[in-house]
């Protein structure tokens, strides 16, 4: 199914949940959803889609604020659900209880920029040693510790 | 009842080459919880990406695994020419798509001596390893290197055949395939390596749709999905050839379907040697790069990888996200091991092919 065609069968199913939208080329699609919708999205998309392959979630430190971007395969189209989260505390609720595949994704975003996932089951260092206290080295303004 | 205990194995341990830390709960030789601990090769290439230029970045990445080294190029160079908007020419992707699958059938053939060695079969072991001496041999000839080949750059490759490369490689691709074949008849009839392979490390097909597995773990369960089929890149949309998968879901499954996939890729190469087009091999492309962003994905020998590149206009990535397909197939082992013999857990691990190192990154 060209991209296209899957982003316009999202959009009809799931209406107003969907906010920009574009696709830049053949097989890829994104559009952006409000970050307290994305559990409910995320779940249209594995029950009424059976769209289950979260292929990975990408978090970018804008400068003002976090972006998460959560990339889905369906056979011939890769699509990407993009939210914002505010740069201070950001805050999102785990997606683990629909699809158990981003429990490592959840915890290296975690690690990296500092985002609690609420109500994951273990978000224990993925990457970072045990005990690191020196912060989220993805953030823009982080900076190695000093060595000594 | 036997009794319950937590055995700790790694992060250097017996079973694995690479660091990776394990937590076993276990009721005698039963096991019945795993715990995975990664991060000991964590090198923050991530982070290292945006503080380096693109042609920096390039060598950088080739870097992250020692085996498919050409794979993580392929997926950084074709990202960042959809960025600048370069159209590469055709025998350049021609020559990727070569090296590509040349690298497959190198990794696959390693893998096939790994899984031999940790099944007691070490004859195996001796085999593919010296039948893989083939394929770093052609790559050598081809590349000046037998692994990190350096042949991508951005806006091409860096290399070119001869008329006596293509007679060369296609005499040892006859051996390889003949050998693939062979190997395809030993693993499912030896009945030691069937024993200690069959119905172990079960992943039914909901589980590793569930889980987002990839690559031939996750074909070896029923799941049809090949991104150079499902989202063509360098020349796969004009190469003939099958996605190879197979339904029962344990580690001999996962070993027929990499074997079959040799016998695939061998076809592949003979097939690019013989059309590949004449022409340029690259464009010069700028150093800044237009402000956008990009997904890249390939199939690597492992299962699909995919690359997340963001450029802020400068020399400069604004942030490189690279997922590896071992760090997706990693979440499906404690569920394979569940219930399993503490003696199967090696078979369990090599069968997924582990690289931690491009995991950890």
């Amino acid at each position: 199914m060209p991209a296209r065609t899957l982003l316009k069968k999202l959009k009809e199913a799931l209406g107003e949940h969907i906010g920009q939208a574009w696709v830049p080329r053949p097989h890829r699609a994104f559009f952006t959803v409000k970050r307290e919708e994305l559990h409910d999205v995320v779940e249209a998309l594995v029950k009424r889609f059976d769209i289950r392959h979260l292929s990975t979630i990408t978090g970018v430190d804008t400068g003002e604020e976090i972006e998460l971007l959560y990339h889905f395969w369906d056979r011939d189209v890769c699509f990407t659900v993009k939210i914002t989260l505010p740069h201070h505390q950001p805050r999102i609720k785990t997606l683990t209880d629909i699809v158990p595949g981003a429990l490592f994704y959840e915890r290296e975003v975690h690690d990296l920029l500092g985002v609690e996932f609420e109500e994951h089951p273990d978000l224990s260092p993925l990457v970072l040693p045990e005990g690191w206290e020196d912060g989220h080295p993805l953030l823009k303004d982080w900076s190695p510790p000093e060595e000594n | 009842m036997a009794q319950r205990l937590l055995i700790p194995i790694g992060p250097q341990h017996p079973a694995l080459k690479e660091p990776l830390g394990f937590r076993f709960r276990v009721e005698g030789e039963r096991v019945l919880e795993t715990h995975i601990r990664m991060g000991y090769v964590h090198r923050g290439i991530e982070r290292a990406c945006q503080e380096r230029t693109y042609i920096q970045d390039l060598y950088l990445v080739e870097r992250i695994c020692g085996i498919c080294s050409h794979i993580h190029t392929t997926a950084f160079c074709q990202g960042v020419e959809e960025l600048l908007g370069v159209e590469v020419p055709r025998r350049a992707l021609y020559i990727r798509t070569i090296v590509c699958e040349l690298e497959r059938i190198h990794s696959h053939m390693l893998w096939l001596g790994v899984l031999g060695r940790d099944a007691g079969f070490e004859t195996l072991f001796m085999y593919t390893w010296r039948d893989r001496e083939t394929v770093l041999d052609i790559l050598e000839e081809i590349s000046g290197n037998r692994i990190n080949h350096a042949v991508n750059t951005i806006g091409g490759v860096r290399i070119d055949f001869t008329q006596a490369h293509i007679e060369s490689i296609l005499k040892r691709l006859d051996y390889l395939e003949e050998q693939a074949h062979y190997y395809l008849g030993l693993v499912t009839t030896e009945s030691t390596f069937v024993a200690r392979t069959h119905g172990v490390g079960y992943l039914s097909r909901e589980d590793g749709r569930a889980l987002c597995v990839v690559g031939p773990t996750t074909r070896a369960s029923g799941v049809d999905r090949d991104v150079r089929r499902d989202d063509p890149y360098a020349a796969y949309e004009e190469l003939p050839f099958e996605v190879v998968t197979a339904s029962e879901g344990d580690a001999l499954a996962r070993t027929v379907v990499r074997v079959k996939e040799v016998i695939e890729s061998v076809r592949m190469v003979r097939y690019a040697l013989q059309n590949s087009p004449q022409g340029e091999v690259r464009v010069k492309v700028r150093r800044r790069v237009p402000p956008g962003e990009v997904i890249s994905r390939v199939e690597a020998p492992r299962g699909e990888l995919i690359y997340y590149i963001k450029s802020d206009g400068t020399e400069r990535p604004a942030r490189v996200k690279m997922r590896t397909p071992t760090l997706a197939n990693l979440v499906a082992i404690p569920h394979m091991l569940k219930e399993a013999h503490i003696a199967d857990g090696p078979i369990v691990l090599a069968a997924i092919d582990l690289c931690i190192a491009c995991a950890d990154r």
